[in-house]
């Protein structure tokens, strides 16, 4: 037989599990044995309960958070392709717009969304605003990259055969642009993702009520902290699904020809 | 099954010499040539042999037209025509799109200039692949294919073209031995009749597969005298006459 460690489902799926069951026993064994209070920290058994007792109210606060985060991703996704696109249609639109995307992305989401609270009045809005503004940056700059680096030897070829700018585009530049175009994808879902999150506590704190982190931040003040666990469980969940849905997606488009997704022969 | 592609390959198609005069071309600040004169005989294969970086691939794609001939460069076609749309060019690198199978790789030419792709383009294009050996990988991806299967694709979508010029820069270099010796064999067969301009640091390659032979050296370089071997190509790797032309080649290229 062979041994354990060299089986590929055990290293990339039991291993993972196995360390997260034993991280998970020792937290419970260790909250029960020390007595800790479940509002200072709650074993995992206190936060599953509560999570199935609030199962109703946090879902409804999850599918905000949700609503939110897919319409920053869409927008983000649109928007920055398009951009792109601009981009490398003109130098002298990348280098006027360029600068603006920059300062759009070093700016903390955190310190600009109370101001785009303020100014938007519908909150969904306001919150969306904010999440795709820091989400669109990685689909802006990785989509132009790809669509710029298109091997000169390909290029040529195209060129030789009297391509036009529409031939070019679809056969050579939207293809090798893909890869870049993708791994932009996963970055900017996580972020839409973050961005919602952030946008919800800087809405909450103003006391205008929406998704997940509010329901955290109201169970920080109710000292819930099994309900605050609960809720954390709930984004750090849909980050994860997110995640496997783009690396899916990015398996699905490129498995058959790029290098970062074909399997490596040992 | 070479037959389905034959008659395609030796259509009528007037072979069609070509002259480079007076060219000159500065790379960088350097002149890699000034005043150059070279021809290619029509319907022949013309081994351009010479060092790295002497300008071997400039001048090919001055050629091509993927570079821009500075004054007073001529470029003449035999037959008073124009070079554009008449040349092929094959490169050292594959140059096949790693999205699309061997079979979409081939048809890339007709479709990017807009051409209908009926059922007989397609045969043909099959019928090449089956010349080159591989009519049993039509759907196979880049990835899936070996170096010198990549150059086999790479050969039957040159032979695609069907243009009356082919210019190929060092197409087999990249290979073992073996191989190499394989799809020279190969590509002399199905390039038969054509005008092909190949550039090479392999003497014993220019040797098998040219009618002519030249030298390229020298700052700003020069093109030396033909050496035209005997026989027909592809000719054998093992010929004494070939081996002693080589050392001849050889010589010239270390002076």
């Amino acid at each position: 037989m062979r041994p354990l460690i060299r089986n590929e489902w055990f290293v990339r799926v039991a291993a993972p599990l196995l360390v997260g069951a034993l991280v998970l026993a020792v937290w419970q064994l260790a909250c029960q044995t020390y007595e800790v209070p479940a509002y200072l920290f709650p074993t995992p058994t206190d936060i599953a309960a509560k999570l199935a007792s609030d199962l109703p109210g946090l879902l409804g606060a999850l599918w905000s958070t949700l609503k939110v985060t897919f319409m920053a991703f869409a927008i983000a996704v649109i928007a920055g392709t398009a951009l792109a696109f601009l981009f490398t249609q003109s130098r002298i639109i990348e280098f006027s717009l360029l600068p603006y995307a920059v300062i759009l992305q070093v700016t903390p989401i955190a310190a600009v969304a109370p101001l785009i609270i303020i100014l938007v009045k519908d909150t969904t809005a306001a919150l969306t605003i904010c999440a795709a503004v820091i989400a669109i940056f990685p689909i802006i700059s990785n989509t132009t990259i790809g669509l710029k680096s298109v091997d000169p030897s390909l290029a040529n070829y195209f060129r030789m055969n009297k391509a036009g700018r529409l031939q070019t585009l679809v056969r050579l530049r939207i293809p090798s642009a893909l890869p870049f175009f993708l791994a932009g994808l996963r970055i900017s879902s996580g972020l839409a993702l973050i961005g919602a999150v952030v946008a919800e506590f800087v809405a909450g704190t103003g006391g205008r009520s929406a998704g997940l982190a509010y329901e955290i931040l109201q169970s920080s003040f109710q000292l819930d902290i099994p309900r605050m666990f609960a809720a954390l469980f709930l984004i750090t969940a849909t980050g994860v699904i997110l995640f496997l849905a783009m690396a899916g997606l990015s398996n699905l488009l490129l498995g058959h020809w790029h290098e970062s997704a074909l399997k490596v022969e040992q | 099954m070479h037959d389905l592609v034959r008659p395609t390959l030796s259509a009528p198609i007037p072979s069609i010499g070509v002259r480079i005069e007076g060219a000159r071309l500065t790379y960088g600040g350097v002149r890699l040539f000034d005043g150059l004169d070279f021809a290619l005989e029509g319907g022949r294969c013309t081994c351009l042999l010479g060092p790295s970086g002497v300008g071997k691939t400039t001048l090919l794609r001055l050629i091509a037209g993927l570079a821009d001939p500075e004054p007073p460069t001529k470029l003449i076609a035999e037959d008073g025509g124009p070079l554009e749309g008449r040349v092929a060019y094959m490169a050292q690198q594959d140059l096949l799109l790693p999205w699309l199978g061997a079979l979409d790789n081939v048809l890339l030419g007709p479709r990017l200039r807009g051409e209908a792709i009926g059922a007989a383009v397609v045969d043909r294009a099959r019928g090449l692949l089956d010349a080159v050996g591989l009519g049993d990988r039509l759907r196979a991806r880049p990835s899936e294919l070996s170096g010198g299967m990549r150059q086999r694709v790479a050969l039957a979508r040159t032979l695609m073209e069907d243009r009356p010029i082919v210019l190929m820069d060092e197409p087999f270099s990249a290979l073992d031995a073996i191989t190499r010796l394989r799809l020279q064999e190969m590509a002399a067969r199905l390039l038969a009749g054509k005008t092909v301009l190949l550039v090479t640091h392999d003497p014993l390659e220019a040797l098998r597969i040219g009618h002519r032979i030249h030298v390229m050296a020298g700052q700003p370089a020069e093109i030396g005298p033909a050496i035209s071997p005997e026989g027909t190509p592809p000719r054998p790797p093992d010929d004494p006459a070939l081996l002693a032309r080589q050392a001849e080649l050889l010589r010239r290229l270390a002076s």
